[in-house]
């Protein structure tokens, strides 16, 4: 009897431990996905029977502005913000993978708007890009010291080069990106730069303040675009996604390089390799599996986009910054009109399906052979 | 010999300095990205002690945060009777502030007119306060008189004293003033800067003469927890809504803590039928996004799942915790993190405890549990940011009454509270600041955890 019991507690085991971890699991994701695919395929509203209406509701969301819009913009949204987030990771951790004194001070002080939240953030953010915000304002500067700064990058490239240059002449190695190079000539570019104003050769334009409508327009930038430019808050929206994944992808690039063997580095260095060939043959390649995982969980993010939309709400129109996401909760609880929890059912398994084909698509031609995360 | 050893020094000086040169330029880049990264929330945090965050252009000098402005209002805190810092207008006080104006050369030289104004503190209070007590009815202003005259450049430069006595029984925690100069007389300073300067510099207007250092620089921190009342209750909203965080998170981070362990050991080391299709159904829950679950999870919630919460009495879930607390007990990433974990710690002592006759619960609770110290540590922190930052689910749950939100439902509320019209922006960035507070510290102390949750999320396995 003993020993029946405690192996009938043996068998169970897995089962009991899993127990609490299945049941959110199948009512709140297996049972939850299940209906929606239902739902998509009938005329559900919150209240009445659903009837079974075949695939209308998916035909109908190809036909409507708003859905071709919405998906347009989380389109555009994913591979816009994915790619730059995954280059400005990379780069970020490149120069941060230092044996410097206080670097740790540095990567905490990077990383802190991954940890707040999307409302803060967003908060934080319609603040600055107000008309008469903190971003107008600094572009007002950069337009009016703009020949100021002008001349100073162009003196700074040209000392860096006479610079390195000289030393080439001696026969020496030398980079042209040289950081000690650098500081000697950012120190003389500021001097001449200086005297220049002081004898007023360059002066700051007197230019009206700049009055870029962030949130509040239809306008599509860049206007040069034309049918792949996108609505304007929406790019508010892509720089302000971009600041807080960077440093997160960040961390999982570090650590993906304190894993890249010295050696190689040191094997390329006899064979005359430069800083960037360094990067481009050594760096880039070996961290291939860290760009499909952040690549991979940046499509995911950004597909998925939904609470900078809300959280700006009225304060742009809708049109502009609409993503499949908000789509689905619009549907879903419009508010005043009747809930079509049909179409929000049937745009999420789009949102869905679109989310699992990029994410396979990015597997292939990434050559990865393993499953994600794996 | 010595040319040679003078040689070596040389190049030994100019290797050394070129290092040098190679870890400024290092720190000046570094030193520009924490710019970029932390200049927006410390600039963010600094306009949120500003009386208007919103003026342009935009600088970085505070009235708040200056060292005269704090002794002016200690000294008029002081005067009126309380302590410096938490300032009152007591019974029987006299304040008295010293006001400087420049009166160009042809303008009559008449002093300041003075009035105490009436004012109602923001939309939620007024409601509640409408046998308010105004100072400006109990208090007088007893005299303004001109206690010096220079002349400078154009014109005229006189200074004033204006004090107000409460002869009232009462004790008052606020006293506003309004000064009133003719057009083209100018403002120079006083015993603190004003609030307001409005009407072409016509009117210097100050919230609280009285209030004392900390509710002067945190005037719009004190704002958020003043002006939101509860409507059924009474109580302060925002101080609610931390209280409704804290729980919840707290609540989800002990259930995920032992679920996410549980569900991990068992996925990592028993044999069960269908472990491969559950670990891949996991994968794959993982990047279905919420929006695809969560109209049948709000059903599920408002039928009380199922009609189960019938049976305790109970009906929907909706805007309750319980029903946001259930939904997420354990989230497929935590089960994920952990069965990762479980998988990479070593076999033997789990086997030579199975020899000796331990149970499965016991070797998970006795054996793995306290090995999984580290992996846990990441888990709670993540786990914590999570829960905290938590929006869309919060969003569709908890709807109505207010005191049931969350802090990040009801910061998106203040966008409602705050901007009729115009945006305030003070208290919306006072608000959101205080409530990422709580995260910013957790990640100061624990941020190795941070680091760490990150790299197990997804590197390992």
């Amino acid at each position: 009897m003993e020993n029946r019991w405690s192996s009938l507690k043996e068998k169970t085991a897995p089962y009991v431990l899993l127990s609490p971890f299945l049941f959110g699991f199948i009512v709140f994701f297996s049972y939850a996905f299940i209906r929606s695919l239902y739902f998509s395929f009938t005329d559900y509203d919150l209240f009445s029977i659903p009837n079974w209406v075949g695939i209308t509701n998916y035909i109908n969301l190809f036909k409507e502005h708003l859905f071709t819009r919405a998906l347009r913009n989380s389109l555009t949204f994913a591979i816009i913000v994915t790619t730059l987030q995954t280059i400005f990771a990379l780069l970020l951790a490149v120069v941060m993978n230092q044996k410097i004194r206080g670097i740790k001070y540095f990567r905490t002080a990077y990383y802190m708007p991954s940890v707040t939240s999307s409302i803060v953030i967003t908060l934080i953010f319609m603040w600055m890009f107000q008309r008469k915000g903190v971003i107008n304002y600094l572009l007002t500067l950069l337009h009016q010291y703009g020949l100021t700064i002008g001349v100073f990058l162009a003196l700074l490239a040209g000392i860096q080069f006479l610079l390195v240059f000289k030393e080439k002449l001696r026969g020496r190695q030398v980079e042209y990106l040289e950081p000690s190079y650098i500081i000697l000539s950012i120190i003389l570019a500021s001097i001449i730069t200086y005297v220049f104003k002081d004898f007023g050769i360059i002066k700051p334009i007197e230019a009206k303040a700049v009055d870029i409508f962030w949130l509040n327009t239809r306008e599509k930038v860049p206007f040069w675009a034309g049918p792949f430019a996108f609505p304007r808050p929406l790019g508010a929206i892509m720089i302000l996604n971009i600041w807080t994944t960077v440093p997160t992808f960040m961390i999982l690039y570090l650590a993906g390089l304190q894993g890249i063997p010295k050696a190689l580095y040191e094997a390329a260095e006899v064979d005359g390799a430069k800083g960037w060939q360094k990067f481009w043959y050594i760096t880039v390649p070996q961290l291939k599996h860290i760009t499909f995982l952040v690549v991979t969980l940046g499509l995911i993010g950004t597909l998925q986009m939904f609470d900078q939309v809300k959280i700006i709400g009225n304060q742009a129109p809708l049109e502009s910054t609409i993503t499949l996401a908000y789509y689905v909760y619009q549907s879903a609880f419009p508010g005043a009109s009747a809930p079509k929890v049909g179409m929000a059912s049937a745009a999420a398994i789009i949102l869905a399906v679109l989310t699992l084909t990029v994410v396979l698509i990015q597997k292939v031609f990434s050559g990865e052979g393993r499953g994600l995360r794996d | 010999m010595k040319i040679q050893q003078n040689y070596t020094n040389d190049i030994n000086l100019k290797i050394k300095r070129r290092r040098w040169m190679n870890v400024g330029a290092i720190y000046l880049i570094l030193l520009l990205f924490s710019v970029l990264f932390m200049g927006t929330f410390l600039f963010g945090a600094m306009s949120s002690l500003k009386d208007n965050p919103s003026k342009w252009p935009p600088t970085l000098k505070t009235e708040q945060l200056s060292l005269k402005n704090w002794i002016g209002v200690y000294i008029l805190a002081r005067q009126g009777g309380a302590g410096g810092f938490f300032g009152e207008l007591k019974s029987g006080h006299e304040v008295s502030l010293q006001i400087t104006y420049k009166y160009p050369t042809g303008v009559e030289i008449i002093p300041p007119e003075a009035i105490i104004p009436k004012r109602f503190k923001g939309a939620g209070r007024a409601a509640l306060d409408l046998d308010k007590e105004f100072t400006a009815d109990f208090v007088e202003i007893k005299l303004i008189e001109e206690i010096s005259r220079t002349s400078v450049k154009n014109g005229t430069q006189v200074s004033y004293k204006i004090s107000i006595v409460n002869s009232s029984q009462k004790d008052f925690d606020e006293l506003p003033i309004d000064l009133v100069v003719p057009y083209k007389v100018k403002f120079k300073k006083a015993t603190f800067s004003p609030n307001r300067i409005e009407r072409l510099g016509m009117v210097q207007s100050w919230n609280n003469l009285v209030g004392g250092v900390i509710p002067y620089i945190f005037h719009n921190h004190f704002r958020v927890f003043n002006e939101n009342y509860s409507r059924s209750t009474g109580k302060r909203l925002f101080t609610t809504w931390i209280y409704n965080s804290f729980f919840i998170t707290i609540v989800k981070v002990i259930t995920t803590l032992i679920f996410a362990s549980m569900a991990g050991y068992a996925l990592a080391r028993l044999k069960f039928y269908g472990r491969n299709y559950l670990f891949v159904l996991i994968l794959f829950s993982m990047m279905v996004p919420g929006q695809v679950t969560f109209i049948s999870n709000y059903l599920v919630l408002r039928d009380g799942i199922f009609g189960f919460t019938k049976l305790f009495g109970g009906g929907s879930l909706l805007n309750t915790f319980t029903g946001l607390i259930i939904s997420g007990l354990v989230g497929a990433t935590a089960v994920f993190i952990m069965k990762q974990f479980f998988e990479g710690l070593p076999r033997e002592m789990e086997e030579s405890a199975r020899i000796d006759g331990a149970s499965t619960y016991q070797i998970f609770a006795k054996i793995m549990l306290p090995l999984a110290k580290p992996a846990l540590g990441a888990l709670t922190i993540l786990t914590f940011q999570g829960v905290w930052n938590e929006f869309f689910w919060p969003l569709v749950v908890l709807t109505s009454p207010m005191d049931k939100f969350t802090l990040t439902i009801g910061l998106l509320s203040f966008k409602n509270t705050y901007a009729s019209g115009a945006f305030d922006w003070g208290p919306i960035l006072a608000g959101a600041i205080i409530s990422a507070l709580p995260i910013i510290i957790l990640f100061i102390v624990f941020q190795r955890y941070f680091v760490e949750g990150i790299s197990f999320s997804g590197i390992k396995g």
